[in-house]
């Protein structure tokens, strides 16, 4: 399979704390990749960089042959990566319908995404969306008003819309339960292989870390861990990664 | 570094503190109080005044002059609301710098819009009416325009503080989607203020009758202008029937901001 991120040796500073120190790996298209690692390890400073919210201080990131860097303009990036992190992402004030349908906003003009808050275009993206998460009912409904695990779905929904060749996804069931967390994760793993998508999560859970995702990239004090899939990742192994005395 | 700037800012509040304790004390040793405070007539003119509040005249012929009254008042309450609402949004979006990327061109263009909204406010109702009077003449437009400035200055200072607290998180996400800074707004920031910019404007629309009541010296008619008229003819019970019909407009005013304000937090 074709490599689709190569990650080349960055770095990133906050003021004095070293957040990622000369990381390095690829990831092939169509993999499904855990981030796990104690908190403050660097998954969501990865992620973000990934994700282009903020450049390395050195290195390199490379998706599809092109630098990140050069990746300027927003829609075309759009249209490449996705993300998705808590539920505090969705606009609560709008109906669930606008919400899943910001998804197209990268493919829409100013007027039609104007028109579409007062006829909503591009319907059919919504509804087919809505009802591949299961909330094909609530169309229409205040979107604060879904539960947490309802809205983290309208999150999948909107992603759904928007297609993007990679979905880099923080801590995306941190807030909920247990039974919920499992639903979700279950969701955003079987859509990202179904769409053929790259898909990069952050976890808090090794348990559903090896259960649904083939690779295991794990991080300690901003350096990488291990980096195995994740039937040879050993109970040891997963030990020392949070074990608080050890310095690698 | 840091805690000596601390203590100095509690000092200047101590200091500032103590100098409005001494003028407000000031202020009491220069009212001249002897028995011209209140002049001889006086009293017995507000004993009149607190008569007729009980024995509004409720004739039908100062009912419908009332009425008409309030209609007026109203019509140009809304028409400066509505001036101002169309300056507001355009500044307070202009000052809030949500529509502009990069700190710098930020610090460059939130500062000259809000000094333009600043500019708006500091002046009353009462002193652009003065000027716009003495520019176009006794005028409906004159009111409009002394209501629409300054409470477009208030309103778009208080829309575009709104917009800069809405939480970041949601607006960061639409732009990861793809969504351009006018899309984020349309997305984003406008629903997100939606509900507490509607309800501040409909407490200002009930300021707004208020000041048209009194602008009628300006020659727009209204509440103000029979008020006045009333009052010069010592009709007090007329003046009583005027002042219920502006509280009436008020109360029918905070119901309809309840309505609506129900109707966006549901
Ligand atoms: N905005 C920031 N300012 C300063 N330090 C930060 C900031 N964000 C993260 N850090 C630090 O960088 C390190 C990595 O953080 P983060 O990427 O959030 O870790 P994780 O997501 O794995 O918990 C932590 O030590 C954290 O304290
Ligand atoms: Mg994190």
């Amino acid at each position: 399979m074709a490599e689709i991120i190569n990650v080349n040796r960055i770095s990133k500073n906050y003021e004095r704390k070293i957040a990622l120190s000369s990381l390095s790996f690829t990831v092939e298209k169509g993999e499904l990749v855990a981030l796990i690692g104690p908190s403050g390890a660097g998954k969501t400073t990865l992620l973000n960089m990934l994700g282009a919210i903020f450049p390395p201080d050195q290195g390199e990131i490379v998706i599809s042959g092109k630098q990140i860097a050069e990746m300027t303009d927003q829609k075309k990036r759009a249209k490449k990566i996705g993300m998705i992190r808590q539920q505090f992402d969705l606009v609560g004030e709008l109906p669930v319908i606008h919400n899943v349908l910001a998804g197209r906003l990268s493919d829409w003009g100013v007027m039609k995404s104007l028109v579409s808050l007062l006829i909503p275009q591009d319907k059919d993206y919504a509804t087919a969306a809505l009802d591949r998460v299961g909330l094909k009912d609530k169309l229409y409904e205040r979107t604060s008003k879904l539960s947490g695990g309802e809205q983290q779905r309208v999150a999948l929904a909107r992603l759904l819309v928007q297609s993007p060749e990679i979905v880099l996804a923080d801590e995306p069931v941190a807030s909920l339960d247990p039974a919920r967390a499992e639903d979700v994760l279950e969701l955003l793993v079987n859509i990202a292989s179904e769409e053929k998508q790259t898909l990069i999560a952050s976890l808090h859970s090794v348990e559903y870390a090896r259960k649904y995702f083939d690779r295991l990239i794990a991080l300690k004090n901003g350096e990488l861990f291990f980096d195995l899939p994740s039937s040879s990742v050993s109970d040891d192994h997963i030990k020392r990664l949070y074990s608080l005395k050890e310095h690698s | 570094m840091e805690r000596n700037w601390m203590s100095f800012e509690l000092h200047k509040r101590k200091i500032l503190s103590l100098i409005l304790g001494l003028a407000f004390a000031a202020s009491l040793f220069s009212v001249e109080w002897n028995s011209e405070l209140i002049h001889n007539g006086g009293l017995t003119t507000a004993k009149q005044i607190g008569l007729a509040f009980f024995t509004p005249d409720l004739s039908g012929e100062i009912l419908i002059l009332a009425l008409e009254s309030s209609w007026t008042t109203l019509s140009y309450a809304a028409a400066g609301m509505s001036l101002a609402l169309i300056i507001a949004f355009f500044f307070g979006v202009a000052a809030s710098g949500v529509m502009v990327s990069g700190e710098k061109n930020k610090r460059l263009i939130k500062p000259f819009f809000r000094s333009q909204l600043g500019f708006m406010r500091a002046i009353h109702e009462l002193v652009w009416a003065w000027l716009f009077v003495a520019s176009i003449g006794l005028s409906p437009f004159a009111a409009i325009f002394a209501l629409a400035i300054p409470y477009g200055g208030i309103l778009g200072r208080i829309f575009a503080d709104m917009l800069e607290d809405v939480p970041q998180e949601p607006i960061r996400a639409l732009e990861a989607a793809g969504a351009s800074k006018l899309q984020a707004l349309w997305y984003g920031y406008l629903p997100m203020v939606r509900a507490s910019i509607t309800s501040y404007a409909m407490y200002r629309f009930e300021c707004a009758v208020r000041s048209s009541a009194i602008m009628s010296f300006v020659g727009i008619g209204g509440l103000g202008y029979q008020i006045q008229l009333s009052l010069d003819d010592l009709h007090y019970d007329e003046v009583w029937t005027f002042v219920f019909f502006l509280i009436i407009l008020v109360i029918l005013i905070d119901a309809w901001s309840n309505q609506l304000r129900k109707r966006l937090i549901q």
